[in-house]
């Protein structure tokens, strides 16, 4: 019985990442009405832009947020205004095929560039933990995800809450109409939410690039998770994303400890078909939302 | 302005159309009269795609039902054909027919969960259904994990025979969906298309209309992944439930024109060349269909043959009445 509290614990931590990986998803979802599909590999891309910077400057993978998270919140700006802006409103379809597109665009150039070969950032945190008890540890990179997705999602939340801006962004995503009499510009407020998006997409890029190995066609892998997340918790609701996160990451460890390491997944994917098909609007999503 | 054209259009009605398409259904059905083996070959993925990409179009043009999922019924109807063929000796044309019937099957099962689910929502639950069923597939030691199953049996037919089968899906498909389109059923899914809230108050079961696409999508899907994966001759979890075939119906479908029948047929051709001609620089080629389909959606969203119906008001095969 006390080797059960092992994968629990790992489950929460993971949670925590997955919190990561799935908030700009859920953010995009919520404000944008979208569903960005290359949210995954705008991840992924991010861990590369990481392992460059890392590389050329000699720099650790966190100092390279620095580089990072600038490069992501420009390139999602200009990804959301040129392109993903000029096919909203007519329907569901364009943006989610538009999204696609750049999805496989960004997975083989990735793979041009970086060969198909797993990379991993490397962190002296990676092999350290702390042990519990005898048999029960606390890895530490695991920890510091956990820490920095707690983190990523409780700043967005005060940003929403307490900021001109984000107000702005939950007027725009409330009613456009109204916002835009009010003399908000709703189409670079999309785009500065889509950058924000992709900061958040830079933060889960280091995460998964210092946790685990990633090559270039691991974005949809992610792009699931982020998904689960989304679902479980309801789009554009902070809390339920962490919440979302946690059940996620629970579950998955939970499944790979009952049913072996094979199900890992599976058992991720059958809470996440059981609950779209009894609540679709997620667990802490309001009903009617984001059709 | 577009609607009046097409009016005025079927008053015209022009017999040439026929002659047109069975000039062209002639000249594909003597291809392996005189063209090269590699010639066929082509043809015979552009007969399946054009299947596959009419099945996915029936579904995103007409019902409205994004599936991002296509990839469960491919990967099923591979399975049966492989289990069928290599485990009960069944002969390869029923196994293929078996597995249309078993993914027709799990579509009505799976309509369970998924029909509750809309727009973007049931996008993704096609989606999840298909990545669970990849795990299910690489832990099965039935279906000898992620290793695969080898076809043995596809090699005892010829070139041509999969050739023939694969035009006569083609074909079929096309078929299947102008007729579907003239029946009461085609009626009631345009009606949807327009306006589902008026639509389901003049009396149409909408549920009723996307479940019967549904199961027909997935039965000709599941026949045309056999066909298929008779020139594949191994089904192996991780290609034959992955994403790579959505994506390229996607692409098929939107660069051809969503919604309209055509669209299919051109985007298939366009496709299948585009990938021959590209064949070596696989990564380069996956690049430029992204492309493609990004600056098509951006400057021609109703795609090809959309928007030469819109500028000409001429349509090849219109499902209106006339």
């Amino acid at each position: 019985m006390q080797d059960v509290f092992q994968p629990l614990i790992n489950g929460i931590l993971l949670g925590g990442i997955y919190a990561a990986v799935g908030v700009g998803l859920s953010m995009i979802f919520g404000i944008v009405r979208m569903v960005n599909l290359a949210h995954g590999d705008l991840m992924i891309l991010s861990s590369y832009i990481m392992l460059a910077t890392c590389g050329i400057l000699g720099i650790n993978p966190y100092t390279s947020l620095i580089v990072a998270l600038p490069v992501m919140f420009g390139l999602g700006y200009g990804i959301q205004k040129y392109i993903l802006n000029r096919v909203l409103g007519a329907g569901m379809e364009p943006p989610l095929i538009v999204a696609f597109g750049l999805s496989i665009i960004l997975q083989n150039t990735l793979l041009l560039i970086f060969s198909p070969d797993a990379r991993s950032l490397q962190t002296s945190l990676s092999i350290k933990s702390i042990d519990l008890t005898q048999t029960v540890s606390i890895p530490v990179i695991y920890l510091v995800g956990f820490v920095f997705g707690v983190g990523t999602v409780s700043i967005l939340q005060l940003f929403f809450r307490s900021t001109f801006l984000g107000r702005a962004i939950r007027a725009a995503s409330d009613d456009e109409m109204a916002a835009q009499y009010m003399g908000i510009n709703t189409q670079t407020i999309f785009a500065v939410a889509m950058g924000i998006a992709m900061m958040t997409a830079a933060i889960a890029g280091m995460l998964i690039g210092t946790t685990f190995t990633f090559f270039p066609h691991t974005g949809p892998q992610y792009l699931i998770i982020a998904f689960g997340v989304v679902i479980i918790g309801g789009a554009g609701s902070m809390i339920g994303t962490l919440a979302g996160g946690l059940i996620l990451g629970i579950a998955q460890l939970m499944g790979a400890y009952f049913l072996g390491s094979g199900y890992q997944l599976l058992a991720g994917y059958v809470i996440l078909i059981i609950v779209l098909a009894i609540r679709p609007q997620g667990l802490f999503g309001k009903a009617g939302r984001a059709a | 302005m577009a609607k009046q054209e097409g009016l005025r259009n079927v008053k015209t009605k022009k017999p040439w159309r026929w002659w047109i398409g069975l000039l062209i259904l002639g000249l594909l059905l003597s291809i392996p009269g005189w063209a090269s083996q590699y010639t066929i070959l082509v043809f015979t993925l552009f007969g399946l795609y054009l299947a596959l990409a009419q099945m996915w179009n029936l579904l995103a043009g007409y019902t409205g039902l994004i599936s991002l999922g296509q990839q469960i019924f491919i990967g099923v109807g591979a399975y049966t054909l492989a289990v069928m063929t290599l485990y009960f000796n069944w002969p390869i044309w029923l196994s293929i027919l078996a597995g249309g019937v078993i993914c027709a099957g799990l579509a009505l099962l799976l309509s369970i969960p998924l029909f509750r689910m809309s727009g973007v929502y049931f996008a993704i639950g096609s989606w999840i259904v298909a990545e669970t069923l990849m795990i299910w597939f690489s832990n099965w030691a039935y279906t000898k994990k992620g290793m695969g199953l080898f076809i043995k049996a596809a090699y005892t037919v010829s070139i041509n025979q999969v050739y023939y089968a694969s035009i006569t899906m083609g074909v079929f498909s096309i078929a299947l969906v102008y007729v579907l389109l003239k029946t009461k059923l085609g009626l009631a899914l345009m009606a949807m298309r327009d306006d589902v809230g008026a639509a389901e108050g003049v009396g149409i079961n909408s549920f009723m209309a996307k479940l019967w696409c549904f199961l027909i999508a997935s039965f000709v899907t599941g026949i045309t992944a056999g066909i298929l994966y008779l020139n594949q001759v191994f089904v192996q979890p991780y290609s034959a439930f992955g994403i790579e075939w959505t994506v390229r119906l996607c692409f098929i479908v939107i660069i051809g024109g969503i919604g309209t029948i055509e669209g299919p047929i051109i985007g298939a051709l366009i496709f299948v060349l585009l990938q021959q001609y590209l064949a070596e620089y696989a990564s380069i080629s996956l690049i430029l269909l992204g492309s493609i389909s990004v600056v098509v959606m951006l400057a021609f969203p109703k795609g090809l043959v959309g928007t030469i119906q819109d500028r000409l008001g001429f349509e090849m095969l219109s499902p209106r009445r006339s």
